[in-house]
């Protein structure tokens, strides 16, 4: 019986590997290299690169990345994340800024940016020598094309980056000038150093980006990497820019290969399958990753957040007795020792980090459950049946706290919190949702306009929120326009009127004085409560490559950590 | 024929039932895709802009209208386009399909040769001590949750051992051709292969061991062996021969279900296959693929419960109408 079931067997197994190779076969030729630049490069196995420096001929550096789920082709409008897609599309593209190693924004595609006294306007020049991969030079007119390109053509980061842009000009000596309709201080942070450049060769031929399909022929950046293959939800190759203007990369090769999830991640490079994770390892990880050769860790300051939010323009999170004793009941010295193993900045109330240099040092956490139960008795909430749960408007104070399964630290958070809640007569049982079913009930719809649907929600932004000091004002302010992320409903008079002068501020003392201000009223106000900003900590193989270079709040995913060290910022 | 006619019928219904609720699911599900459409930037997008992105995709047409444009997507074939990366999601299952049908194909043949075997030997001795070992480690093997099984061969083989890759269908830009590139993605399938043979076997064990032993109690078999049949060509001249139809239906409808099962192995073993695209579209409600996805799923579970019907009858005589 065995002998007249081999054969059918292999003969079916050995179809389906027939069927599977021609499969993958066809998709490599598909999506063949956008520039004819591959063509030159592709090496068959066995076949060594041509050194990209001529001073040693060294080995080719490959690095292999890990990034979980996939980001499209990665062009300014397929790509997915804002972390890493954005870090993997700005590979291949440049700003006319650059973060350097302390995030401060340095010139990059331009060689100089000034801007006039009230920051009204920007005029820049562009640096000599930068080509796209095609080989065709980078112009300011490239530049202007970009800016209008975004305008006409919605994005929601860059076209959002670009507001109170009122026009963009090459003037008579070849500069860039932008003109804008309001003082805008963080101007080169939030526009300068995030749009990638476009090459208006390839693009002016696109003109409705919305409903293009893209491979990756349109990937035409003037960057040290050139996206030539791409595997939908399985890699991205990436070869360097011999060209760059800055000078050759450190490394020849990027590969990026997508995992459905990070435990599949973890365990590649501990098996040496992949060289690098492009996604913070957790923080029981990173004692048992370093410890095993030739793995290392990079660690330091970051700004993404872990939170509560609740909504505030609803009884009995209204009322700010309560917000102020959720804020007081909280020890959030003890989630950065129990959930972060020490990882993490212990959050200030005031929402700027520590480590940012608009932090106000007179704000500061308090932890005291007394007071905060004092705060409870004396606003009248009463446990009036004795179950330990007080009670509000005759109902008991027994809420449901949202939190993203696909976080576990954030649901370690939530648990640690809904105990020291209930030290206070706060009674807090914690959901576990699915990421989409979560955002729909804190962000319905992205929009503040259609209000939320939660008590109490574990929450936290991503690190561009905290990185530009001056959208503190989108958090916080009551009107919808300003305060497009205030996602608590909190209104408050005060709040309203320095954050929305914070906007327009020109000079930067009055601006940091504003900031201060703003930083103790929402101390004061508790429109949500901040818990920590987890550490940054990155796992890489140092045998393979170690030049890793981490930016302040932003990590390690980024273009300068695979530059030689010569040509960063 | 005329059996075969209702069941025609029966098959029409439950198909218009469900893919009707294959429309249904990802709408009613909580969560928005438009994070998936204008990027994790959504929430700087203007309301004017947010509504351009629903109106490009045809999400703000009343449900009916979707509802009927859906219907007919279904009848002519045409499985539209994905919201995340705009290609055509035939073109996406399509490239799919095969990894999927690989590892899914080779272990349910894999773990029928192996689930058939060691079930008639299991049947054969029935009451005796192999028999209860085997019973106990089959019950025992198929309590094991996949994804940890995954995880654990991952740990060993690929972590510790080092002897095969932990993830993917091919080594990632490696420009392998030809008969490395067999054995690249030979070696890459066997661990998601073995992961979902182990938790197989214990169903066509126990289907087979059932099934024999109700044969073994059979007339035919004592008259075989009184006419002096040997101990092998009574076991499988005669028992595994009348026992095996059961087994097939199983297996028909076993393979139907394992592409529903191939999410979990492709989510552990990051691999591209059909598991995977649903996946990736539920995390982001990529709903056009949610649908397509389904509706493979759908005819798949049904084709194969039709193949199981027709086949019944041709291994069981007994099956077959006067």
């Amino acid at each position: 019986m065995t002998k007249r079931w081999t054969l059918p067997i292999l003969l079916v197994v050995i179809a389906m590997i027939a069927t599977a190779c021609g499969d993958s076969d066809e998709s490599t030729t598909t999506t063949a290299a956008p520039s004819g630049t591959a063509t030159t490069v592709s090496l068959a196995p066995g076949e060594t690169q041509p050194p990209a420096t001529t001073a040693a001929p060294a080995e080719p550096i490959t690095v292999r990345a890990a990034i979980t789920g996939g980001e499209d082709t990665i062009n300014p409008y397929t790509y997915i994340s804002g972390f890493p897609g954005w870090n993997l599309l700005m590979m291949q593209y440049d700003s006319l800024m650059q973060l350097d190693a302390d995030g401060i924004p340095q010139p990059w595609l331009a060689d100089s940016v000034t801007a006039n006294e009230d920051l009204t306007q920007y005029t820049m020049t562009i640096v000599d020598g930068a080509t796209w991969h095609d080989g065709m030079p980078l112009t300011v007119n490239d530049v202007k094309f970009t800016f209008d390109y975004f305008i006409e053509n919605a994005t929601g980061r860059f076209s959002r980056d670009l507001r109170g842009v009122e026009s963009v000009e090459v003037s008579a000596d070849g500069a860039l000038v932008v003109d804008l309709a309001a003082p805008n201080p963080a101007f080169d942070l939030v526009a300068l150093a995030d749009i990638p450049i476009l090459p208006q060769h390839v693009w002016e031929g696109i003109a409705t980006p919305g409903e293009q399909t893209f491979d990756i022929s349109t990937n035409v950046g003037s960057g040290p990497f050139m996206l030539t293959d791409f595997q939908e939800d399985q890699s991205y190759r990436f070869k360097a820019n011999p060209d760059y203007f800055r000078g050759t990369p450190a490394i020849d090769e990027l590969v990026v290969i997508v995992f459905a999830d990070d435990s599949g991640a973890l365990a590649a490079i501990r098996s040496g399958e992949v060289d690098v994770i492009f996604e913070r390892v957790s923080p029981e990880q990173i004692e048992l990753l370093d410890a095993q050769d030739p793995l290392d860790i990079s660690q330091g300051p970051e700004f993404t957040t872990q939170m509560i939010n609740f909504d505030a323009s609803k009884a009995p999170f209204d009322d700010l007795a309560v917000r102020q004793a959720i804020e007081l009941a909280v020890d959030k010295q003890d989630i950065v020792d129990t959930v972060f193993l020490g990882a993490a900045t212990v959050g200030s109330p005031g929402w700027v980090h520590p480590d940012k240099p608009a932090y106000n040092p007179e704000v500061v956490p308090v932890f005291d459950p007394a007071a905060a139960n004092a705060l409870l008795d004396d606003a009248g909430y009463a446990d009036s049946d004795g179950d330990g749960i007080r009670e509000f408007d005759g109902q008991p104070m027994q809420f449901e706290m949202l939190t993203n399964s696909s976080d576990s630290l954030r649901l370690r958070i939530a648990e640690l919190v809904s105990e020291m809640l209930a030290d206070v007569g706060i009674g807090v049982t914690v959901a576990s949702v699915e990421t989409a079913t979560w955002e729909e009930a804190v962000w319905p719809g992205f929009d503040i306009s259609n209000g939320r649907n939660y008590d109490i929600a574990a929450w936290g932004w991503s690190a561009p929120v905290q990185a530009n000091t001056i959208r503190i004002a989108e958090l916080v302010n009551g009107d919808p326009g300003v305060g497009f992320l205030n996602l608590t409903g909190f209104a408050n008079d005060d709040v309203d009127r320095v954050s929305a002068a914070l906007l327009t501020e020109a000079d930067p003392a009055a601006s940091q004085a504003l900031i201060d201000e703003l930083q103790v009223l929402i101390a004061e106000n508790v429109p949500f409560v901040l818990l920590a900003y987890p550490d940054g900590a990155y796992v890489y193989n140092s045998d393979v490559y170690a030049d890793w270079e981490f930016i302040a709040g932003q990590g390690i995913v980024s273009k300068v950590s695979l530059l030689a060290p010569g040509d960063r910022p | 024929m005329r059996r075969l006619g209702q069941r025609l019928n029966q098959y029409l219904v439950v198909f218009v039932v469900a893919v009707s609720l294959n429309f249904m699911l990802p709408r009613l599900m909580p969560g928005n895709p438009l994070a998936l459409l204008a990027g994790v930037d959504v929430g700087l997008m203007t309301p004017e802009q947010r509504a351009e992105v629903i109106e490009q995709v045809g999400l703000n047409a009343p449900l009916f209208d979707q509802f009927v444009d859906y219907w007919k997507a279904v009848l002519t074939g045409d499985l539209g386009f994905s919201f995340r990366s705009g290609r055509p999601i035939s073109e996406m299952i399509g490239e799919r399909l095969p990894w999927t049908l690989l590892i899914t194909g080779a272990s349910l043949l894999l773990s029928a040769v192996i689930g058939i075997v060691v079930g008639s030997f299991s049947a054969w001795k029935r009451g005796k001590k192999s028999d209860l070992t085997l019973l106990t480690g089959m019950i025992s093997l198929q309590s094991l949750p996949s994804f940890w099984l995954g995880m654990l061969l991952i740990s060993v083989f690929a972590v510790q051992l080092g002897w095969l890759p932990s993830f993917g269908a091919v080594t990632p830009a490696s420009d392998l051709t030809g008969w490395a590139n067999v054995r690249d993605i030979a070696e890459h399938a066997v661990l998601p292969i073995v992961t979902l043979t182990v938790l197989s076997i214990p169903g066509v064990y126990m289907t087979m061991r059932y099934s024999m032993l109700e044969v073994l109690g059979d007339d035919f078999i004592r008259t075989a062996r009184a006419k002096g049949a040997s101990e092998t060509r009574v076991l499988f001249g005669h028992v595994a021969r009348n026992a095996i139809a059961p087994v097939v239906t199983f297996l028909a409808i076993r393979f139907a279900f394992a592409f529903g099962g191939s999410v979990i192995i492709e989510t552990v073993f990051s691999y591209p296959g059909l598991g995977r695209l649903v996946f990736e579209s539920v995390s982001g409600r990529d709903y056009p693929v949610m649908q397509a996805a389904f509706l493979v799923f759908t005819v798949a579970v049904l084709l194969a419960n039709l193949l199981a019907d027709l086949l019944y009858p041709l291994l069981d005589p007994r099956m077959r109408e006067a």
